[in-house]
C-alpha cells in the first residue's frame, strides 16, 4: 500500500513535467499543424542553458526563467527560416525537425560534455516531507507537482477564458476563417509558438534538477511527450493534462511491476487506442 | 666438380644467405623502427562518459611519463568513442583495427562491451589489453587466446565483500540494489554467492538498467525487514541513487554500504553526506597508503586537478603493463605470441600492488573494502576519498574455490 | 530500360564484382554494410515513395529478425538452413501484425509506427533474460549455405551483393504491376482510388507486410555480417536513418536507397574521423536534403541530365 502511494506520487510528479513538454507540442499541432521533433531538444538545450546560469547565479528560479526564455528566440528562428518552408507536409517536418534535433543535440554536446549534469536546486527543496502515512517524499517533486498544476491551470484559463484564447481556439478549429475576418494569424503563430518554446525550455530546467541532462535525453523525454499526445488527442490541451496523468502512472507501475515489459506497458495500450480511436481520446480531425 | 668450383659455389651460397640475412634484418629492422600505434576503447559520451574521462587521463599519464616511447619505439595512440554500447564497441574496433592499424587494443571500459571487443580481437588477431571490462565470461568459460586482462574481473570484487558484509558487517537480511547488465550482474550475484554461503538471506534483489533515470521508485521498493541495503550501481545511476536515497529519508530508515558505488570519480558530484559510509569492494582504493599509489596519485592530481579513482589506475596499470611486456620483446610487437606471453608472465608494481596474471589470464590482487573520508590533499584541498578500512589479500577471480569447481558452476546470471 | 540505364547499370554491376579485388578489408566491408541498409532503405520507400506512408518502425522487422537468427544459430545450435528463414519469417510475422497501423493515416501514421517501433526496442532492451538485453548476442557464426560456409569477409561480399540484386529486381517488377501502380494512385489520392472501388487499406496492408519482409531480409543479411547484435538495432535512430538514406539518394526509385545508403555512411564513416560533430552534418545534410533536394541525389541527377524536365520517380 505504501509503496504503491509512492509510485503513484512518483507517477504524477513524472506527469507534471511531462505536461510542461506535451502542452506546447499540442497546441502547435493543432494551430499550426506542425510536427515539430525537435521539442525535445529544446527541452534539453533550455535545460542546460538554465543550468549555466543558476551555476553563475546562484538563482533557480532565474535559471528556469532564462532556461525558457532562452528557447524563444531559437524556436522563432527555426519556424521563420526553417520549418515554414514545409508547408503542411508532415512528413518533410519530421525529417527537418529531427535534423535540427540532431544538430541542437551536437552542438550541446559540445558546449557542455558527456557527463550527466544536474541542475542545482536551492537547498530549501533539497529535502523531504513527511507526507499522512509515513511516507517520506522529496520536497523538490511534490513542488513540480504544484508547478504542473499552476501552469495547467494558466493554460487553461488563458486558453478558454481569455479572448486570445479564445482566437487561437478559433484557429485551431478553422485557420482560414480566422485570417479572413482580419485577425494576423501570422502574429498568433509567433506567439503560440513562443510559448511553445518557453514551456519546453522550462520543462528542461525543471526536469533537469531531477532526472538530470544528458545527451540522449532530448530523445527520452520527447518519446514520453509523443505519447501523451497521441493518447491526448493532438491539439488539445485537456488532453495533453490527461494524457500526461495516464503516461506518467503507466510508466511508474510499469516500471515497478513489470520492469522488464515496461515499454510495451507504456505503448500497449496507447497501440490498442488508436487502432479503435486514431484522434486519441480528446482530439479532433487533424 | 672441382675443388676451385666447390669453393667458388660455397662463397656464393654463404654470401647470398649472408646478403639476405642482412637485408631481411634491414627490412624487419624498418618494421621495427616505426611507431606502435595503441588503440584505445572508452566511452567518451553516455551515462559512462565520467569514468571514461578518468580512464583516458590515466591512460595518457602514463605515456606522457615515460615519454611516449617502448621498446625503443615511438608510441602513438588512437582513442576511440564505444558510448558504453557493444554495437559501437564492435564497430569502433573494427575501425581500429582496419583502417588505423593499431597494433594493440586496450579497453573496452563496461563489462558487457568486453565479449564484443574480445570477438573483434579474434577475428582479426590483434592483442587486446581489457581494461576495465570485467565480464567473468572473458577469463573464464570463453577465453580468446589474444586476449588478456590487467584489470579485474566482476565476481572477483564481489566474494570478499559478502564475507565482510556477514563477518563484519553483521547483515543477516539484505535488499541488493544491482545494476541490470553483465558486470552488475557478476558484482552483485558475487556478493550474493559467498554471503549466502556463510548463512546470510537476500530479501530481494532489484535491478536497475544502466541509465535509469529515477530511483525514487527503486528505493521504495526496498524490503522493509532488511537490516541493510547493498548497492551496486554504475556511472549516473551512482548520482542518482545517492541523491533518491537521502531525499526519500531512505537513511533514517535502513543503512545501506556501497558493494561498488562510491568511486572516486563520482565522489565530487556527492557531497559530505557520503562521509562515513562504506563507499565499495575493489581492488584499487584512492587512499591506499603504499608508496607507489602516493606517487600515482600525487602526479595524477598535480596534472587533472582531482584525485584518481580506479579507471584511471587501470587505464595506467594497464598502460605500464603493455610496457613492460614491449620492453621485454624488445618492442618488436609485430610478434604477437610473444607480446602476450610477456604480458602473461611479467611481474608488475602497480600503484595498487604487485601483480601478476594467473592461468585464466586475469590478475591476482589484494581487495579493499572502502570507507568515505575527507581529507585535506596537497593539491587538491580538501577532498572526500575512499580510504581503505579492510585488505583481503591476493585475491583471485576463482576466490576459494578451484577453477575447476567454479567453472563448473556455470557464470553468475541473473 | 533505355540504353542510357542498361550501361549504367551494367558499368555499376562490374565495378561492384570488381570491388573487392581492389579495395582493402575495411573498404569492403564498408561497401557490404550499404548494400544491407541499402536494403532497408528500400523497404522503407516501398511505403514511402509508392504509397506515401512514412513508417518509422522499420529497424523493428530488422531487429527482431536478426535476432531470432542470431538466438537460433547461438543459443540452440541451428544451422543457417533452419535459423535464417526463421528470422524472415519472425520479422514479416511482426509486419502483419503492425500492419494495424495502416488503419491510420498521415501524422498519426507516423506517430504510431515511432511508438511501435519504441516497444520493440524496449522488448529487447529490457527483456534482459531472453534477449540478454544490452549484453546483445556475440560470436554469431558465419552462414552456411547449400553445405558451403561463407566465413571470409569476401565471400560474404558477394553473397549479399548476390541477394540484393534479386531483391532489386524483385522489387523492380512488384512496382511496376498493377500492384505498384495502385499504390502510387493511393499516394496520389486515396479518395479516388477508393471511388474506383479499390480496397485501398487492403493494398497498403499488403504493402506494409512486404516491406516488413525486405527490412527482415536486411536484418538477417546483417546478423551474419556483423556476428553480433543487440537492442541499438532496433533503435529509432535507426528507423530515421535508413528514411534518410532514401530520401537523400532518390525517393521512388529503386537505387535511390542504395545510393543515399552509400552517401550517408561513406560520409559518417570520412567526417568522424576527422571532425568530432559529425551527428550535427548528419542533421546539416537532412535539412539540406529536405529543403532544397526532396526528389534526392538521383532526382537531383534526372533534373540535371533532362535540363529541368520530369523528375524521376513521378510516373
Amino acid at each position: 500500500m505504501h509503496s504503491s502511494i509512492l509510485q503513484a506520487i512518483n507517477g504524477i510528479s513524472f506527469a507534471a513535467l511531462l505536461f510542461l513538454l506535451a502542452s506546447g507540442f499540442t497546441i502547435t499541432f493543432g494551430l499550426m499543424r506542425v510536427v515539430n521533433m525537435a521539442h525535445g531538444a529544446y527541452y534539453l538545450v533550455g535545460g542546460y542553458i538554465g543550468l549555466t546560469i543558476t551555476r553563475y547565479t546562484g538563482s533557480f528560479a532565474l535559471g528556469v526563467l532564462s532556461g525558457g526564455l532562452a528557447v524563444i528566440p531559437l524556436g522563432y528562428l527555426i519556424d521563420r527560416f526553417l520549418v515554414s518552408r514545409t508547408g503542411e507536409n508532415h512528413l518533410a517536418q519530421v525529417l527537418l525537425t529531427v535534423g535540427i534535433a540532431f544538430v541542437l543535440g551536437d552542438v550541446a554536446l559540445h558546449i557542455w560534455g558527456g557527463d550527466n549534469l544536474k541542475v542545482p536546486t536551492p537547498i530549501e527543496l533539497r529535502g523531504a516531507i513527511e507526507l499522512p502515512g509515513g511516507i517520506i517524499y522529496p520536497t523538490y517533486r511534490l513542488l513540480l507537482i504544484l508547478f504542473g498544476i499552476v501552469v495547467g491551470l494558466s493554460l487553461w484559463l488563458l486558453y478558454r477564458k481569455t479572448q486570445i484564447g479564445a482566437v487561437v481556439r478559433a484557429g485551431v478549429d478553422d485557420r482560414e476563417i480566422v485570417s479572413a475576418i482580419g485577425i494576423n494569424i501570422d502574429w498568433l503563430f509567433v506567439l503560440v509558438s513562443a510559448l511553445a518554446s518557453f514551456l519546453a525550455g522550462m520543462a528542461g530546467v525543471v526536469g533537469g534538477a531531477f532526472l538530470t541532462l544528458y545527451p540522449g535525453a532530448e530523445w527520452e523525454i520527447l518519446v514520453y511527450a509523443l505519447v501523451v499526445v497521441i493518447l491526448g488527442g493532438l491539439g488539445s490541451l485537456e488532453g495533453a493534462m490527461i494524457g500526461a496523468l495516464i503516461v506518467g502512472l503507466l510508466d511508474a507501475y510499469g516500471r515497478w511491476l513489470l520492469p522488464e515489459f515496461s515499454y510495451f506497458v507504456l505503448f500497449g495500450p496507447m497501440a490498442v487506442l488508436l487502432l479503435f480511436r486514431p484522434r486519441g481520446i480528446f482530439g479532433r480531425e487533424g | 666438380m672441382s675443388i676451385a668450383t666447390l669453393l667458388r659455389n660455397s662463397i656464393s651460397v654463404i654470401g647470398a644467405s649472408l646478403l639476405a640475412t642482412a637485408l631481411g634484418a634491414a627490412s624487419a629492422f624498418a618494421q621495427q623502427t616505426g611507431p606502435i600505434k595503441i588503440g584505445l576503447l572508452v566511452p567518451l559520451t553516455g551515462p559512462l562518459a565520467t569514468p571514461g574521462t578518468d580512464m583516458v587521463d590515466g591512460f595518457k599519464l602514463f605515456w606522457e611519463q615515460v615519454g611516449n616511447t617502448a621498446g625503443g619505439r615511438k608510441v602513438e595512440y588512437v582513442i576511440a568513442d564505444t558510448t558504453c554500447n557493444p554495437d559501437q564497441a564492435i564497430t569502433q574496433a573494427r575501425r581500429l583495427v582496419h583502417q588505423e592499424k593499431v597494433q594493440i587494443m586496450i579497453g573496452p571500459l563496461c563489462g558487457h562491451e568486453g565479449p564484443a571487443v574480445a570477438q573483434v580481437s579474434k577475428e582479426t588477431g590483434i592483442p587486446l589489453v581489457m581494461d576495465t571490462a570485467g565480464a567473468d565470461d572473458v577469463t573464464k568459460w570463453n577465453r580468446t587466446p589474444t586476449v588478456v586482462r590487467t584489470a579485474v574481473s566482476a565476481s572477483q570484487v564481489g566474494h570478499p565483500f559478502g564475507d565482510y558484509l556477514f563477518k563484519e558487517l553483521g547483515a543477516r537480511n539484505v535488499t541488493f540494489i544491482g545494476q541490470d547488465y553483465t558486470w552488475g550482474h557478476e558484482v552483485t550475484l558475487g556478493i550474493v554467492q559467498t554471503y549466502k554461503e556463510l548463512g546470510g538471506k537476500v530479501a530481494k534483489i532489484i535491478w536497475n538498467p544502466i541509465g535509469t533515470k529515477d530511483y525514487g521508485p527503486t528505493v521504495a521498493a526496498i524490503a522493509p525487514d532488511s537490516d541493510a541495503v547493498v548497492a551496486v550501481v554504475v556511472g549516473a545511476d551512482r548520482i542518482r541513487l545517492f541523491e533518491a536515497w537521502f531525499s526519500f529519508g531512505m537513511d533514517k530508515k535502513f543503512k545501506i554500504y556501497g558493494g561498488y558505488w562510491m568511486h572516486q570519480d563520482a565522489l565530487p558530484q556527492m557531497d559530505d553526506r557520503a562521509i562515513g559510509m562504506i563507499g565499495n569492494s575493489l581492488h584499487y582504493a584512492t587512499g591506499l597508503d603504499t608508496p607507489d599509489n602516493k606517487a600515482f596519485v600525487d602526479a595524477f592530481a598535480k596534472k587533472y586537478k582531482r584525485l584518481p579513482s580506479w579507471f584511471a589506475e587501470s587505464a595506467y596499470t594497464a598502460s605500464l603493463w603493455s610496457r613492460t611486456a614491449i620492453e621485454s620483446i624488445k618492442g618488436n610487437v609485430e610478434d604477437r605470441d610473444a607480446f602476450l606471453k610477456a604480458m602473461r608472465t611479467a611481474t608488475i608494481k602497480a600503484p595498487r600492488g604487485t601483480l601478476k596474471m594467473d592461468e585464466y589470464d586475469n590478475p591476482i590482487q589484494n581487495v579493499y573494502v572502502t570507507r568515505i573520508q575527507k581529507i585535506n590533499h596537497p593539491v587538491i584541498g580538501s577532498v572526500l576519498i575512499n580510504v581503505p578500512i579492510k585488505t583481503y589479500e591476493n585475491v583471485s577471480q576463482f576466490w576459494t574455490w578451484t577453477p575447476e569447481e567454479f567453472l563448473k558452476r556455470g557464470p553468475y546470471k541473473r | 530500360m533505355n540504353s542510357y540505364r542498361v550501361i549504367l547499370f551494367l558499368t555499376a554491376l562490374a565495378a561492384a564484382l570488381i570491388a573487392p579485388l581492389v579495395a582493402g578489408q575495411y573498404w569492403m566491408s564498408l561497401i557490404t554494410q550499404v548494400y544491407i541498409y541499402g536494403l532497408l532503405a528500400l523497404s522503407v520507400d516501398l511505403l514511402l515513395g509508392h504509397a506515401g506512408l512514412y513508417s518509422l518502425c522499420q529497424a523493428s522487422f530488422f531487429a527482431v529478425a536478426a535476432y531470432t537468427t542470431a538466438i537460433l544459430q547461438v543459443r540452440y545450435g541451428y544451422p543457417t538452413i533452419v535459423a535464417a528463414p526463421a528470422g524472415l519469417v519472425a520479422g514479416t510475422l511482426l509486419a502483419g501484425l503492425y500492419g494495424c497501423a495502416v488503419r491510420t493515416r498521415g501524422v498519426y501514421f507516423i506517430l504510431i509506427t515511432i511508438a511501435l517501433g519504441y516497444i520493440i526496442w524496449g522488448a529487447f532492451y529490457r527483456w534482459a533474460s531472453f534477449t540478454g538485453g544490452d549484453n546483445g548476442i556475440t560470436n554469431v557464426p558465419p552462414p552456411t549455405v547449400a553445405g558451403v560456409s561463407i566465413a571470409s569477409q569476401t565471400a560474404y561480399y558477394y553473397f549479399v551483393l548476390g541477394v540484393v540484386i534479386v531483391c532489386a529486381f524483385g522489387y523492380r517488377i512488384l512496382t511496376r504491376s498493377p500492384f505498384g501502380l495502385s499504390l502510387r494512385g493511393i499516394k496520389g489520392s486515396e479518395s479516388r482510388m477508393q471511388s474506383l472501388g479499390y480496397r485501398t487499406t487492403m493494398h497498403l496492408y499488403v504493402a506494409f507486410v512486404i516491406s516488413g519482409a525486405i527490412a527482415s531480409l536486411a536484418g538477417v543479411l546483417y546478423v551474419y555480417y556483423n556476428r553480433f547484435i543487440n537492442p541499438v538495432a532496433a533503435s529509432f535512430q535507426i528507423s530515421v536513418e535508413v528514411s534518410l538514406m532514401a530520401i537523400v539518394g532518390g525517393s521512388g526509385t529503386i537505387v535511390g536507397p542504395f545510393i543515399g545508403a552509400g552517401i550517408f555512411l561513406g560520409l559518417r564513416n570520412w567526417v568522424s574521423s576527422f571532425f568530432e560533430m559529425h551527428t550535427a552534418v548528419m542533421g546539416i545534410v537532412f535539412i539540406a536534403t529536405v529543403l532544397w533536394a526532396p526528389s534526392g541525389i538521383v532526382g537531383f541527377i534526372e533534373r540535371w541530365r533532362t535540363g529541368g524536365a520530369r523528375v524521376k520517380g513521378q510516373r
